[in-house]
């Protein structure tokens, strides 16, 4: 196993975004992955999931920026660094996936050449070496006659094939961590579980750590060793995969999962969080998730959870919870 | 693409009839006897000899229908045979063709010449979106377009041939004497050229495979490079194709004021002189040559957009 002093994978303390300077889409972010991990970013659309994993690898779209906090991968810090330090790091040490795999990829050039661009910017290989090892990628990540696939273009593959071809342009040049954001969501159930089959598969094949980011709580369970829910651009709860979805602690989480179709399979209703998630222009006093929590505590105007954002307490069960009502 | 291409010659070829056709009834709408025109064109004298005329009305056979006339007349196009110049006695096309030469040079050059400022201009403009520069840039283009050719060249002229010194104020003898035409005749194509790239860039900018592209590594530069420029410059093409067409018929401002012997002041002095052979000849020509450009633009964009299939079928 890997001794607890080795450096994180990834480490985010105290994470700010904001659009331009006003208002704050995520705030006070605290995030560790360690080497051969797999930790998974829960929450509903419009949690602020995205913006956090773009913000890692420092691609905000403008006027997205990072306010405050800082992130490092591998040791070497993210935040403020020079744009060719950030270049190597980027698809050398961390790959990313995105939603929507069919648009990432451009529309007018052959995906072999895009499978193997990091190895060019990496590993200075020749255009042909780099091609070569693209099409040993690309039938390593299952693509079936991959020599003939790599010389077709975006609009000829399926969801699947893209994701496909992204997966093994991510971990060309073999990174130490692959952020995954919503990786199978914009796919068809049976391609989802071959794609979710194929990250396990090369996540044992090399020392990867993956950062995956989803709203499917199905698939968190068979995939991650940790567990982070985030809610309205913070995190909530934080805690071992296992304990969380079988004991959660923050009311948000038990809501979360309770809606989730799992529960539901038995037959009963269809559960559901009153209320929606407030848009980041809105400001919250005290604990964000109040205003739709089912504590009733929370309800009260005196009470702390309208006047005061709680801090982290680490409970019993390991978790780090932010909420009032959490006993340590 | 066979089916394509096909299918493009049978409308050059369909098209090219209907406007011979046109082009066929130009004197008699102009109210211009032919015989007449013909005679006077080769006696200077204006006293004309009716039976002449209407011998040589004979010997040409206009005495005969129309359609008739057309179909002989049709006949002797498609071989290549546009008749006689009335002024200068040669072969039309002949004239057409060494006039085309001259366009093309001056338009390529222009054209070119606008494109290589245009691509950095408008890609760099889409870069700094809504800053100062692609201010700048929208500002000078809004200027290039409204600057009147006939104002610019004599200006131009004054400045570097008359003032400076430095180039040949007219005349068509190498390189130097394409240089004050062509700097004329590029700032229009390059205002529109860099406003369509800068467009197509901004969108480009924001695509989703630049993401992944520099997800990969690449700085920005290089993911638009790389990708971005094959993909913005498409619709650069389209309106390249269309400027094309519209100058290989000659710009008659430039040509007449550079005093250069391209298809613009051909069509220019056929007009003067009522012409007809060398002005139907001119509109055949240059709607034969429209056509052509346009395909070849169409097979250029499937050859840059994969997502685009050149075939003979309607998508």
């Amino acid at each position: 196993m890997i001794s607890p002093g080795d450096t994180p994978c990834l480490k985010v303390e105290n994470l700010d975004i904001s659009i331009g300077d006003a208002v704050a889409v995520a705030r006070g972010i605290n995030l560790e992955i360690r080497r051969g991990e797999t930790v998974a970013l829960v929450g509903e659309s419009g949690s602020g999931k995205t913006v956090t994993a773009l913000s890692l690898i420092d691609l905000l779209p403008p006027p997205l920026k990072v306010t405050r906090g800082s992130v490092s991968i591998c040791g070497q810090k993210i935040t403020r660094a020079a744009p060719d330090a950030l270049n190597r790091i980027r698809g050398n040490r961390v790959g990313m996936i995105f939603q929507q795999p069919s648009s990432m990829l451009d529309p007018s050039c052959r995906v072999g050449r895009q499978v193997g661009e990091a190895l060019r910017l990496h590993r200075r290989a020749s255009r042909g070496e780099a091609f070569e090892r693209a099409v040993e990628l690309l039938r390593e990540v299952g693509i079936p006659e991959a020599d003939r696939r790599a010389r077709s273009f975006a609009h000829q593959l399926s969801g699947g094939m893209a994701q496909r071809v992204m997966i093994a342009a991510a971990l060309s040049s073999d990174p130490d961590l692959l952020i995954a954001d919503e990786p199978t969501t914009a796919l068809d159930v049976t391609v989802q579980a071959q794609i979710l089959g194929l990250l396990e598969k090369e996540k044992k094949q090399r020392t990867l750590s993956i950062l995956l980011i989803t709203h499917d709580l199905s698939i968190v369970s068979a995939m991650a060793d940790r567990v982070v829910v985030m809610y309205a651009g913070g995190i909530v709860e934080e805690g071992p995969v296992a304990t969380i979805m079988r004991a959660p602690q923050h009311p948000y989480t038990k809501a979360l999962i309770d809606c989730s179709l799992m529960r539901t399979a038995g037959g009963g209703d269809l559960e559901s969080i009153p209320g929606t998630i407030p848009p980041p222009t809105r400001s919250i006093p005290g604990c964000r998730f109040h205003p739709r929590c089912p504590h009733a505590l929370a309800r009260r105007q005196e009470s702390a959870c309208a006047r005061e954002e709680p801090a982290a307490t680490r409970t019993a069960a390991g978790h780090l919870v932010h909420c009032w009502a959490a006993e340590p | 693409m066979e089916r394509f291409l096909l299918k493009r010659a049978i409308v050059l070829v369909v098209t090219l009839t209907l406007v011979s056709f046109l082009a066929f009834l130009v004197p008699w709408i102009g109210d211009t006897d032919p015989a007449r025109a013909i005679i006077r064109s080769r006696v200077a004298d204006l006293a004309m000899d009716s039976a002449a005329v209407e011998a040589l009305r004979i010997k040409l056979g206009l005495d005969q229908p129309l359609l008739h006339q057309f179909f002989t007349w049709l006949g002797r196009v498609f071989q290549g045979d546009l008749g006689l110049s009335f002024t200068s006695r040669l072969p039309v096309a002949d004239q057409i063709l060494r006039a085309i030469g001259v366009s093309a040079t001056l338009a390529l050059s222009a054209l070119f010449l606008a494109l290589a400022i245009a691509l950095p201009v408008g890609t760099l403009a889409a870069v700094h979106q809504g800053r100062r520069f692609d201010g700048i840039v929208t500002f000078i283009a809004q200027g290039f377009v409204s600057i009147p050719e006939y104002w610019l060249a004599p200006v131009l002229v004054l400045l570097f041939a008359v003032e400076l010194g430095w180039l040949p104020s007219a005349g068509w003898s190498g390189f130097e004497t394409l240089i004050l035409p062509a700097a004329v005749l590029c700032l229009r194509p390059l205002a529109y050229f860099s406003q369509v790239m800068r467009a197509s860039m901004i969108d480009v900018l924001h695509a989703n495979y630049i993401l992944a592209a520099r997800s990969r590594g690449l700085g920005l530069a290089g993911a638009l490079v790389r990708h971005g420029l094959r993909n913005g410059i498409q619709p650069v093409l389209t309106v390249f194709a269309l400027w094309l067409a519209g100058l290989l018929g000659g710009s008659v401002v430039v040509e007449v004021i550079f005093a250069i012997p391209g298809m613009g002041r051909l069509i220019y002095s056929a007009v003067i002189n009522n012409d007809m052979p060398m002005l139907q000849g001119s509109i055949i020509c240059i709607v034969g040559l429209a056509i052509v450009i346009n395909t070849t633009a169409d097979v250029l964009y499937g050859v840059l957009n994969p997502t685009v299939t050149v075939s003979g079928d309607a998508r």
